[in-house]
This record gives structure tokens, C-alpha cells and sequence, in this order.
């Protein structure tokens, strides 16, 4: 600590808003910080976060993202105010801008949770935010808790976030979970990465750049079952119908990607099936029972992996 | 109010001092693949993951870095007006344990860190790294790792200000006016 006598310094805050921002040593603390935050117990006994109070203020609907914040920040003995539907229930409806928004709920709040169907738009609002803000999703762009979660789950299912082969499938253009997964697992090394999606839904271009530069390596592959058989993480993701011209195409599409008893016959034993949630019926209710299936351990993570960020952020980094 | 008498690092300065902390770090810790980095809130953060950062570029670990505020074991400010921190027990047995802040002063708030991770289980060892030692210890602390000793009055006092909170990279000596 400084001098007490020394004047406080206006502070930019710091924000949490693309997968960019996490190097990977702050992954690492994250990571840690989260799993610190397990072992306490859901509610750490000594309210670390008392007397903070977090905004979040979603523009689009999110019930579970929106939720696994909140609670994490009352766990962390934190309080919380919101908007439920900020683009109608708020000024918003009365034409003000988002950065107009920000600046002010900032004066009330020392955490802004935000969730914004344009991408790019956490990026501006972080620009103009007094306070620390964590973007829990703007369009197909980032949703960095996500990828936190996601990394957390692997590390703790399979004890290592490397040499690992992981096959994502479903819809890798629009799915920003698996967008972010992907460049946050190529930093580690000797991963694997085997794509499986249909045409209209491959990874974009960009993004295969990015991970060709880091030299992981990347495969595309057809056949579902084929890819799952050499399998230590399975990523599902939901396809969404809009995303496909006749309800015939869309239909054909997620008969050959579901998940289900024949293809968890394919997968083996160490394996684990994951998926951001909520789900359709690319995973099969048969395959919940299985022990392999992660996918609702993971949801539960994101609550520590929100607990371990907000406490990061609170903390003035 | 105070009147800035010199600019003691800049940029370039606090970076050499924190690349030679961290050659220091690999070459004095004793178990590098279980340390745990404490950042004594609110600047001590910063430095602890530009550590981590040299670490990782120099060893090719990650040492996790997690944030530590002290105040509630301060002895000079009102037990109820912080909390303790959050940690638990198995982050600090057993395992190296350093602590990070920017100013070393009286002690005092190294103090409390100790305390603070005493109180969450038995570390192998604890040790102290700090950017800037002022001197004027009233208990006994020493810093095992020092950016830059820095011989100050007491009328004067040492203001580090870090890119990642405040925008810039310096540490000032400052005057008290009328002191």
C-alpha cells in the first residue's frame, strides 16, 4: 500500500471485455482464484465483496448468465441492482445511448455486468465506463466468462489444459463459446483441435488465422462419430434453425451431429461432453445419466469462475 | 498539498527493476512450480502479475497471482472496516508463498499480509518482494526482493503510479508543503 497520505489518483478501470484481455498468466490466477473460491464453499465466510454493489443491465434476454452473476456477486457478499430487459425497461427505450448508460450507472455501481446484442458495443462501453465492466456477451462476438468457465471445467475434468484433443461441433461461425474456447486453448500447447460442423457453420476464417499462428493444430472433419472416437473433450453446441435457408437442410444438419447413446458408445471412457447451454436436442436426455456428460458441472462452474472475476475486478486491478 | 521533488523511476525503470526481481525470484525460490504471488490491493496487483508475466516469459510457469487486501488486519485502522480475505487454506500450505506491493514504508501493511496468510494455513515460507524501500521501519521487516532503495525523510513520501490503474508508469518523491 502507498503512503495513506497520498491524494487518490483518478483511476481508468480495468475491464474484462475479449478473450484478448486474458494473457495467459491472468488465466492461470483466474483459474485459481475460481478454484479457491469452490473450496470455500459457495458463500466465503468472509464476505470479501461487502459493500460493493454490481449493475447488470441486459440488453438481450439471459436468464442464466444473468443469474450465475448475481449470484456470485451475493455469494461474494456483494449486492446487486438491474435491469431485466434494459433495451425497453429502461431510458434506453427513450433513445439514450448505450455509452450515455454506462457513464451513469457507473456513477451508482462499482462492477457493470453487461450483455448487448451488437457486437463490439462491450468494447465501446468499456471505453467510457467509470467503473470495471465485464461483457456477458455482445452478438457473435465474445462472452469471456464463458471461455473462463469452459477452461475451468477441462482443467478440473481432465486435470490439464494441454496435449488435449478436443472436438467442437455444431454451429463454429455464429457460436461465439466455441470461438473464444478455441483461441484461449491454442495458447497451451499441444492441443488438438478437430472441427465438425456443417458448411454454412464453419469457423471463420478469421479466426483459423489466428489459431494457425499459434501453431495448434487444427483439423476438419464430416463425420461426428468418426471424431469422437479419439475424443478427450466433446463440445457441443446448439444450431439454430434461422441459421439455415429450409427446415429440410436444418433437419438434415442435426441428425448427423447429435449426441447420443450410439455416439457415447464411440467416445471413450476419460472422455467429457460439454455444451455453453441451453441445449435443444443436440445432446440427448438419454446421455445426462452418463457420468461423462459435464455439461451441467460446467453451468454450475460458471458461478465460481464469476465469483473469482468480480473479485478480481473489485480487487482494482 | 505536496510539491513533486524528483521522478525516481520511469517506464524503463520500473521495468529493469521487476526483470531483475524476477531473475531474482528463479534464482531464490525454492519450489517455482508451487509458488503462489500475493498482491497486496491496491498496486501491489499490477506488479504481482507483471511478475507472474517475466516469470512466465523467463521459466515458462504461470504462478498464480491473487489479489490480497490486508486491511482488515491492519493495526493502525478499525478491525470492522474491512473484511479479511478470502483464502483459503490449501492456496498457501505448504507451498512458497511471495508476497507483492509497491511501497515498502513502515512495515505496517507487510505486517498485516503476513498475519493475513498465517491465518489461512502454514506456507513453506513467505517472502516479501516490493518496488520501492523508503526506510523508517517501526517493525521487523525486511524486503527480500527490492526494485529500488529509495533513502526519504519522513516529511517526504514516495507515489507510484502504474499504467494499468493509473495510466503511466512512474515513482515520485513528493514534499510535504509547509512539513
Amino acid at each position: 500500500m502507498s503512503d495513506s497520505l497520498v491524494a487518490p489518483t483518478a483511476a481508468p478501470a480495468r475491464h474484462l471485455v475479449s478473450p484478448s484481455d486474458l494473457d495467459l498468466p491472468l488465466v492461470e490466477s483466474l483459474l485459481a482464484l475460481a478454484s479457491d473460491m469452490e473450496r470455500q464453499g459457495q458463500s466465503p465466510a468472509q464476505a470479501p465483496l461487502r459493500g460493493r454493489i454490481m449493475a447488470s443491465v441486459f440488453y438481450e434476454p439471459s436468464t442464466r448468465t444473468r443469474f450465475s452473476f448475481e449470484a456470485a456477486m451475493l455469494r461474494l457478499g456483494g449486492q446487486v441492482i438491474s435491469v431485466e430487459s434494459a433495451a425497453t425497461g429502461s431510458s434506453a427505450a427513450k433513445g439514450e445511448s448505450l455509452e450515455d448508460a454506462v457513464r451513469i450507472i457507473g456513477g451508482y455501481a462499482d462492477l457493470i455486468v453487461l450483455r448487448h446484442p451488437e457486437i463490439g458495443a462491450a468494447e465501446r462501453a468499456a471505453r467510457v465506463s467509470p467503473v470495471p465492466l465485464v461483457n456477458a456477451g455482445d452478438g457473435a462476438g465474445h462472452h469471456p466468462t464463458q471461455a473462463l468457465l469452459d477452461l475451468y471445467t477441462i482443467k478440473k475434468e481432465c486435470g490439464r489444459l494441454d496435449h488435449l484433443r478436443i472436438v467442437m461441433s455444431g454451429d463454429l461461425k455464429f457460436g461465439r463459446t466455441a470461438r473464444s474456447l478455441a483461441l484461449l486453448l491454442a495458447r497451451y500447447p499441444g492441443n488438438q483441435l478437430t472441427l465438425v460442423s456443417p458448411d454454412e457453420l464453419r469457423l471463420g476464417e478469421d479466426v483459423r488465422h489466428q489459431l494457425h499462428r499459434t501453431g495448434v493444430s487444427i483439423r476438419d472433419e464430416r463425420d461426428l462419430s468418426a471424431a469422437a472416437a479419439g475424443a478427450d473433450v466433446l463440445y457441443q453446441t446448439r444450431i439454430q434453425r434461422e441459421r439455415f435457408a429450409s427446415v429440410t437442410e436444418y433437419d438434415q444438419v442435426r441428425s448427423v451431429s447429435r449426441v447420443d447413446a450410439a455416439l457415447m458408445r464411440r467416445l471413450p471412457e476419460h472422455a467429457i461432453v460439454m455444451h455453453p447451454l441451453p441445449r435443444l436436442d443436440e445432446i440427448d436426455e438419454s446421455v445426462d445419466s452418463d457420468p461423462r456428460a459435464a455439461y451441467f458441472r460446467q453451468a454450475r462452474n460458471g458461478l465460481f469462475v464469476r465469483m473469482a472475476v468480480l473479485y478480481w475486478l473489485a480487487m482494482g486491478t | 498539498m505536496s510539491t513533486p521533488k524528483a521522478v525516481i523511476l520511469d517506464g524503463d525503470g520500473i521495468r529493469r527493476s521487476l526483470r531483475r526481481i524476477a531473475h531474482e525470484i528463479i534464482e531464490r525460490q525454492p519450489d517455482l512450480e508451487r509458488l503462489t504471488i500475493l498482491g497486496i490491493v491496491t498496486r501491489g496487483v499490477p506488479l504481482a502479475q507483471r511478475l507472474a508475466q517475466l516469470l512466465h516469459e523467463l521459466e515458462g510457469i504461470a504462478p498464480p497471482v491473487i489479489p490480497l487486501d490486508v486491511r482488515g488486519y491492519r493495526d493502525d485502522l478499525p478491525r470492522s472496516q474491512a473484511p479479511p480475505p478470502a483464502l483459503p487454506a490449501d492456496r498457501v500450505k505448504d507451498r512458497p508463498v511471495l508476497l507483492v506491493d509497491d511501497v515498502l514504508f513502515n512495515g505496517r501493511t507487510a505486517r498485516a499480509a503476513v498475519d493475513a496468510v498465517v491465518a489461512a494455513g502454514r506456507p513453506l515460507l513467505i517472502q516479501l518482494a516490493v518496488l520501492v524501500d523508503r526506510g523508517h521501519r517501526e517493525l521487523p521487516i525486511r524486503p527480500d526482493y527490492v526494485g529500488k532503495n529509495v533513502p526519504t525523510s519522513r516529511q517526504e513520501w514516495v507515489e507510484v503510479h502504474l499504467s494499468e490503474i493509473d495510466g503511466e508508469d512512474s515513482v515520485r518523491i513528493l514534499e510535504r508543503d509547509g512539513a
